[in-house]
């Protein structure tokens, strides 16, 4: 027991870095993907064709293929045609395109649930298509998409874990850098997964805040 | 990620694997040597894994890269005069990352093979090394070759020259493992007979990983280990492998191979 003890004492400094890191590529892509994710959605309901094509082949190109070859592709492949990033550029891109495209069809089905009523009661009303899905639909939308939405920027805490293969030590290659030096793989996996954990726990806890909020107009459900 | 495969997402995966093989056929064309490019930037970028101990590893204590691979790398930057900057990188990609230019050197414990000499220019051997095989401390069995390993499983690091040492075996059901701790730890399960690694790591597996093993026999071809780097440098060639026949020619390869190893691994064995 004393043993294990000092084994995390010895692996705290490293692995809770690697946890900072995690947790910036984390908040960074999900910032980068909300910012896609969301104008994608609304190309993929536009009611024109020139808008809802390279939506949806960007969509079915990033959830068709792994995450793993579309970082190695934008680290290692871009600039052999003479595009360069950095490590972290590189990193917090790819993980933003491809939480991306989940977040637009989580959002995409919310508006699409939003009954078709909603609209002609709206265009009824005299207002135009932009003010409708700004003032009617989205408000109804975001309520229906946060769980969805939630479940695809928590997973994406551990889909950082990827980015190693750049050379960025997250949380998970600190943790086997220290496995490396100690022989102790089991007791250190579990504690990542306990700080992993604990990051989603967080994020959880704003879920709770964004649903009540959105859910101010529907007491008593 | 792949559960619906419908035509559309399969031509873009085929489009987009397209892409990679115009990539990796464009392979950067720079004109200028190495060694010149180096010295105009004064910083020598040197890739390492970072995992591999007592070759390169972070010191738990300091968060610092050290080990053997580490003073090697050292040297040579000293000796051309350059900053070493360090990067670590996964073994899987390593060598992506090599052709990518996104580093200058590997020195990690690259061994020398004609498959790797097709894609990069490689300096002199630095370390010799003979695979050797690690098995339970209970086993009563004693295997003196790879041969005497059919129909036993042997577990290896993925990618390695191990890795396709024991393959070219025929009858031997190969596991490979991301990393040294794992494969012990199966080994000492017993989900494996035998692990096979670098005979100078050996010594330190059995030091620190605390579990049920011991050494076994030396096996296999002695393997040498180079420093790559990208094709076309002959300047930057020369002036490597001068620093490196130098070092080991003065003692100061052999002086650190003893610090880290114990044993003179900057030449190769007389009886293999």
């Amino acid at each position: 027991m004393t043993e294990l003890i000092a084994l995390l004492r010895e692996a705290a400094p490293v692995m809770l870095t690697g946890a900072g890191y995690t947790l910036l590529f984390a908040v960074a892509a999900m910032i980068g993907g909300l910012a896609i994710g969301v104008p994608v959605a609304l190309m993929r309901i536009a009611p024109w064709a020139a808008l809802r094509w390279p939506a949806g082949l960007y969509v079915s190109a990033m959830r068709g293929t792994p995450l793993l070859v579309q970082i190695f592709v934008i680290y290692y492949g871009l600039p052999s045609v003479g595009v360069e990033f950095t490590p972290v550029t590189a990193g917090v891109l790819a993980l933003s395109l491809n939480s991306g495209a989940y977040l637009s069809e989580s959002l995409r089905g919310a508006i699409r649930a939003v009954s078709e009523g909603q609209w002609r009661a709206s265009f009824s009303l005299g207002l135009g298509y932009w003010q409708t899905l700004h003032h009617i639909v989205m408000p109804q939308a975001l309520r229906i998409a946060v769980p969805s939405m939630s479940n695809t920027l928590i997973s994406l805490i551990k889909d950082t874990s990827l980015v190693s293969v750049i050379a960025l030590t997250e949380l998970m290659l600190a943790t086997k850098e220290v496995i490396a030096t100690t022989f102790q793989p089991l007791p250190l996996y579990l504690a990542a997964a306990c700080i992993y954990w604990a990051l989603s726990l967080f994020f959880e806890a704003l879920q709770r805040r964004a649903e009540r909020r959105l859910n101010r107009g529907h007491a008593g459900r | 990620m792949t559960k619906h495969s419908n035509p559309v997402a399969r031509r873009a995966v085929l489009g987009a694997l397209l892409a990679l093989g115009i990539l990796a056929v464009q392979s950067p064309a720079r004109a200028a040597d190495l060694l010149q490019e180096s010295k105009k930037r004064g910083v020598l970028r040197i890739a390492m894994e970072g995992t591999y101990p007592p070759f390169n590893y972070k010191d738990p204590k300091t968060g610092q890269l050290t080990g053997y691979d580490v003073d090697v790398a050292k040297l040579v930057a000293n000796k051309l005069g350059l900053r070493p900057e360090f990067v670590a990188t996964e073994w899987a990609a390593i060598l992506a990352g090599l052709a990518a230019g996104k580093y200058d050197i590997i020195v990690s414990q690259v061994g020398i093979t004609p498959r790797r000499e097709q894609a990069f220019d490689f300096s002199r051997p630095y370390t010799y090394s003979q695979p050797q095989l690690i098995v339970r401390k209970n086993d009563r069995a004693s295997y003196a070759s790879l041969e005497a390993l059919k129909g036993k499983r042997v577990g290896v690091g993925q990618g390695s020259v191990f890795e396709q040492q024991a393959k070219a075996v025929p009858g031997i059901e190969v596991k490979s493992y991301p990393a040294a701790p794992e494969n012990l730890q199966d080994l000492a399960f017993g989900r494996i007979d035998a692990a096979l690694n670098d005979g100078l790591m050996v010594a330190y597996l059995l030091r620190n990983s605390h579990l049920p093993i011991k050494a076994g026999a030396r096996v296999g071809a002695v393997e040498r280990m180079g420093i790559p780097f990208r094709k076309g440098s002959p300047q930057f060639k020369a002036a490597l492998d001068k620093i490196l026949l130098d070092a080991a020619n003065d003692g100061s390869l052999k002086a650190l191979s003893i610090k880290w190893f114990g044993v003179d691994a900057s030449r190769a064995p007389a009886s293999p």
